[in-house]
């Protein structure tokens, strides 16, 4: 078996109880406006070009290699991608010495992942870390979170996840008996806005977390809302959301600013960003902060 | 998810300071004001010392040599200015009020002459010196030492193939940064006197002794009356000497009480000279004789010998716990008080600068370094946690006062209480760099491992940067060679030349690399120019050997010491029975070797993306026009991910020198254990290298330590770790201290929850049995605009090699060294 991930990211403290290493799955169901991560989309490896490590004209290994002539190298120190007519062969990212184009995903067995997190065991051990799956949603990967979760709990680390809830009950249950800690988007309550900024309605969401927490309700859950200008940047928002986490036990909820790091990535992989250069507000987010906190 | 910017302590108290705002002073008044009369200005040189030494050993020639140093002592005790600055409690100085630095013309007093002028004029860590005191150099200090200093007889004595590789034959005060030499400009390495002993018994106690054993002496033994007479005689006089000196100080105290107008401050003084009048000659009766002792003792053995910048404090929280508790049970000491005589004696050590005539010592610690480190925690002889009320009073003192002294050292073990570890999670949040910590998982064992009493070795204090001492057991104080590492990476690419030193044929020949057909031929060429820079490094220890004792001696650190007691013979002597001699080569550059090895192996040999050729003609060009093979080079394996492929090489590195060491250290009758602690000599050794084949351009630092080359770890804080642990070899005793820098964002240890994983982190180290490591915390744009303006950030203290130092008195070069290491950021 094998699953496809993008990123494996050691020595991650902001996430979940201790020092946790975070596997990032390919593969999302969800397509958020907002998305900081973006080449988690796909299910599949992708290729990103990020120009600035480019070495430009003096180089030119990625347009010699490339069999559908997508890659135009210019004069000006980079090269122009044609995304549309790109086969995804992934050639070029071979090829080029700069790491200036790179894929997003690989495939990777079970196995393969858990010892490269088990490396830092010594660090989870003396802090109730370990292993943390996020995404995409790694639940999309059903089978493949499983054997990982497995594995890891057999050779005695935490588990947690992220995830975006958007898969149907049945497919992922099985997922939550091997967690010790869940981070749950919650992201509007109004079904209509949630499907306008996301690609979907929140209607499986709700479903998913409700059964969850009567499944499995001693495991510690955060509910997480992102806010987002003009999507759920009211008080009325917030509220409504804290008010439905609160009827849970062993739940809390917290809210994360907004903010735009994943722009440069949407451009790695020929994508534009939506929602422009528009920062939340401070003082927006503290207030919404302090009633999510009520 | 951090999005919002965090920031230190140090860095909120440095924006307050540049709004204007006084606060931090409140409660510190007195300490500031000394602060402030020394804060931001260049060290002047004082040349009492050298003129007074330099006076005596003109009378005493042909005596024994401990004799003539305890003559020279009593000389200078008798003769040099006695100063007590307005304001202190502690009291003692070997130079003139403000930051000073002093002269030790035994050292390279044959070239002062040369060199004053590039001391007074080189770009980084000058000093001030006035046309008579100049004068006085040239004509009164330096003629003397003509055919007499230890430099001029260490170039004289090394063979010439040897020679070659420490200086550039054509200007031997050149250094060639391939084997460089640290003993011209330091008598000693790093020390740590048993301060306890003079806490405990006092000057007058040790002179008995030094007494009761001379009238013991057999009048017809030659050994009795040869040599241990005069170490005897000379063990009396040093004892006369600091007393002397101190109660010098009495004087001075009471003819200033006697002009005194303010009370309290005439009350002070007539504390101040009671105090000189009874320590160090008589043990200490409270917390402020015995801190006053130290400082005695301290300064006197600056006196004495240059110990490389470093005399450290020793294990301060153990042996002036006694009379802090003592004190506090009395009522007559109050935590404030302990911390405002804590800190008087902390701004006097701020004062002593190290000056290094030679360019070469200059080079090699940058910002005026020196370092005197308080130990604190640790276990005690008996193995229990030693921590105590002390050892916290320290870090809420380095925290409360932002100063870059003392440099604050941690021992920590598997039993350090969890409020020990918080309480310097704190510190090290605060983002200075302290404490500093130790491993006493690894290094007990380690100890051990050189056959020290298991007690003594439970007692280790840190010294220097990233050193341990066992006070009464280590008996050797003999510097050692700076190894450049990357400089056999050249040698094999380059059939026994570099890139610096061009045609001459500095290395062995190992062939064209050009017609290798396996990576083992590469590896074998490489360990052969390994090998053979090891050879010359023993070459140049054991002559450094030989020559030291005819030129050293150190009474004051004699007389301190069981065993020199014991068998009368000086510490600077080699082979003191009982004694454990625990010397070092520094190997630098180590992750950046490892890494130009793997990218060979990797591009040449694995992948075969590059040939031989064009990666020598790459580096031959500084990359220029050959930017796809520098990028190549860039993205191979690097050390410090964690990553096999080239943790591998690294340990085979250190395989290499470990099995030299421990094959060939028995025939110079020492332990020479290869360690990682370069101070600042990454920096010049990496100006004298070539481009190197893990993408490095020519002239640029080498990675410092153990640490990962500049920004190359970019897989975490524990793969830093880890690959250290992968690449160190447990099995060899010869292992020496590995120096690790991490750098921190601070939003990474942010509130509680980030303290708790920072502590967590420091556990996972010492399980892991790693010798040492340090941190930075601060934001990268701070240091960029310390950079940019100075002026606002002349406070700023940052962590640079085993030591805290202000930014802003470092050179461009390792300010931009310490803005390039890799920031573990959170994502």
């Amino acid at each position: 078996m094998e699953g496809c991930v993008f990123n494996v990211q050691k020595y991650s403290v902001h996430d979940g109880p201790g020092i946790r290493t975070i596997v990032f799955f390919k593969g999302c169901p969800l397509r958020c406006k907002w998305c900081c991560n973006p080449e988690s989309q796909l299910t599949y490896p992708q290729i990103a070009y990020n120009a600035e490590k480019c070495i430009g004209h003096s180089c030119t290994l990625c347009a010699n290699v490339c069999p559908a002539k997508s890659i135009t190298v210019l004069t000006q120190g980079s090269a122009q991608l044609n995304y549309q007519t790109c086969l995804q062969c992934l050639s070029c990212a071979g090829v080029c010495p700069s790491k200036a184009i790179t894929v997003y995903g690989q495939y990777q067995t079970p196995a393969q992942l858990v010892n490269q997190v088990e490396e830092d065991a010594i660090f989870y051990a003396r802090s109730q870390g370990g292993l943390t799956l996020s995404g995409g949603e790694p639940t999309m990967q059903t089978e493949f979170a499983l054997a990982l979760l497995k594995e890891a709990k057999y050779r005695g680390m935490t588990t947690a996840m992220e995830t975006c809830g958007a898969i149907p009950w049945e497919q992922c249950q099985e997922i939550y008996s091997y967690l010790d800690f869940v981070y749950f988007d919650i992201k509007h309550l109004d079904s209509q806005k949630h499907q306008a900024w996301t690609g979907q309605s929140n209607d499986i969401i709700l479903d998913t977390f409700r059964k969850m927490r009567a499944a499995y309700p001693d495991t510690p859950c955060v509910v997480r809302t992102p806010i987002i200008p003009q999507f759920n940047d009211t008080e009325a928002d917030i509220m409504d959301i804290r008010n439905f986490v609160k009827s849970f036990a062993h739940t809390s909820y917290e809210v994360l600013r907004y903010h735009r790091y994943g722009t440069a990535k949407y451009g790695f992989i020929g994508r534009e960003y939506f929602l422009g250069t528009k920062d939340l507000d401070e003082d927006v987010f503290n207030h919404l902060k302090s009633i999510s906190l009520q | 998810m951090a999005c919002c910017k965090v920031y230190t302590p140090q860095e909120e108290y440095l924006k307050k300071l540049q709004a204007g705002n006084q606060d931090n002073r409140k409660g510190r008044e007195r300490i500031y004001r000394i602060i402030d009369r020394y804060n931001g200005t260049k060290p002047a040189i004082d040349i009492e010392r050298g003129l007074y030494f330099t006076q005596s050993m003109k009378q005493t020639e042909g005596e024994m040599l401990v004799l003539r140093w305890a003559k020279a002592l009593k000389h200078i005790a008798e003769n040099i200015t006695v100063y007590i600055d307005d304001d202190t409690l502690i009291v003692g100085r070997g130079g003139k009020l403000g930051r000073y630095g002093l002269v030790y013309p035994e050292l390279d007093g044959n070239i002062m002459d040369i060199t004053i002028k590039d001391v007074s004029e080189r770009k980084e860590s000058s000093f001030t010196i006035s046309e008579e005191d100049g004068r006085i150099i040239s004509e009164e200090i330096c003629p003397y030492w003509k055919d007499k200093s230890f430099w001029e007889d260490l170039v004289k004595a090394l063979p010439e193939e040897t020679l070659r590789l420490t200086y550039d034959p054509k200007n031997p005060v050149q250094s060639r940064h391939i084997l460089d030499e640290l003993t011209t400009y330091r008598s000693s390495i790093n020390w740590v006197p048993d301060y306890e002993k003079a806490l405990k018994r006092g000057f007058k106690s040790l002179k008995k002794e030094a007494q009761k054993k001379l009238d013991a002496l057999d009048p017809f033994n030659v050994n009795d009356t040869m040599e241990k007479k005069p170490f005897l005689e000379a063990m009396i006089l040093v004892c006369d000497a600091i007393v002397l000196w101190a109660r010098r100080h009495g004087d001075k105290a009471m003819e200033l009480a006697q002009l005194e107008q303010d009370p309290v401050r005439k009350q002070e003084l007539l504390d101040i000279a009671e105090r000189c009048y009874w320590v160090p000659e008589n043990p200490a009766r409270n917390f402020r004789e015995a801190v006053q002792s130290q400082w005695f003792v301290q300064m006197f053995s600056r006196l004495e010998q240059k110990t490389g910048a470093i005399v450290s404090n020793g294990r301060m929280d153990q042996y002036l716990y006694p009379y802090y508790q003592a004190d506090k049970a009395a009522g007559i000491l109050t935590d404030a008080q302990a911390m405002e005589i804590l800190e008087c004696l902390w701004v006097m050590m701020a004062q002593f600068t190290d000056l290094c005539f030679s360019p070469n010592g200059a080079s090699q610690q940058e910002g005026w370094a020196h370092w005197e480190a308080v130990t604190i925690g640790g276990q005690t002889r008996e193995g229990n946690d030693a921590t105590n009320e002390l050892s916290y009073l320290f870090l809420r003192s380095k925290r409360e006062l932002p100063l870059n002294y003392p440099d604050l050292a941690a021992r920590i073990h598997s039993r350090s209480p969890q409020r020990f570890l918080r309480e310097i999670a704190l510190t090290i949040k605060d983002g200075a760099g302290y404490p500093k910590l130790f491993n006493d998982e690894e290094i007990v064992l380690n100890l051990v491992g050189q056959g020290a009493p298991l007690a003594d070795a439970l007692d280790y204090s840190a010294s220097g940067c990233a050193e341990v001492r066992m006070p009464n057991r280590d008996t050797f104080t003999c510097g050692h060679p700076y190894l450049n590492l990357v400089s056999c990476v050249e040698m094999a690419l380059y059939d026994g030349q570099t890139f610096m030193t061009g045609e001459e044929q500095i290395g062995l020949k190992t062939g064209d690399p050009c017609q290798f057909a396996a990576w083992e031929e590469f590896w074998a060429a490489y360990e052969a120019q390994l090998t053979n820079l090891l050879k010359h490094a023993f070459v140049q220890e054991y002559n450094i050997m030989k020559l030291r004792p005819l030129h050293f001696a150190c009474p004051l650190n004699s007389v301190l010491h069981d065993l020199c007691m014991d068998s009368c013979i000086d510490l600077h002597q080699n082979n003191i029975p009982d004694g454990i001699d625990i010397g070092f080569i520094d190997v630098i550059g180590y992750a950046t070797a490892a890494d130009s090895l793997a990218a060979i192996k990797k591009l040449v040999f694995d992948d075969k993306t590059l040939t031989m050729a064009e990666v020598i003609d790459a580096l031959r060009n500084n990359f220029e026009d050959r930017e796809i093979v520098r990028q190549m080079m860039l993205n191979a394996p690097k050390f410090g991910n964690n990553d096999p492929y080239v943790d591998t090489i690294a340990q085979n590195i250190t395989r290499i020198y470990l099995e030299y060491a421990k094959k060939h250290s028995p025939e110079l009758g020492i332990h020479v254990d290869p360690r990682m602690v370069p101070v600042t000599g990454h920096v010049s050794l990496g100006k004298s290298t070539g481009a190197t084949p893990n993408g490095r351009i020519a002239g640029f630092p080498l990675s410092d330590g153990a640490s990962a080359s500049h920004g190359s770890d970019t897989n975490g804080p524990t793969a830093v770790l880890l690959s250290n642990v992968a690449s160190k070899l447990f099995d060899y005793r010869e292992r020496g201290s590995r120096l690790i820098n991490i750098k921190f964002t601070p939003s990474s240890i942010e509130r509680e929850e980030g303290l708790q994983k920072l502590i967590a982190f420091i556990r996972a180290w010492c399980d892991l049995k790693l010798w040492f490591i340090q941190f930075n915390v601060i934001n990268r744009e701070t240091l960029l605009a310390a950079k940019a303006e100075p002026e606002n950030y002349k406070n700023l203290i940052v962590r640079v090699a085993g030591y805290s130092a202000y930014f802003v008195e470092l050179s461009p070069d390792l300010q931009n060294d310490i803005i390039e290491r890799t920031q573990q950021a959170v994502i």
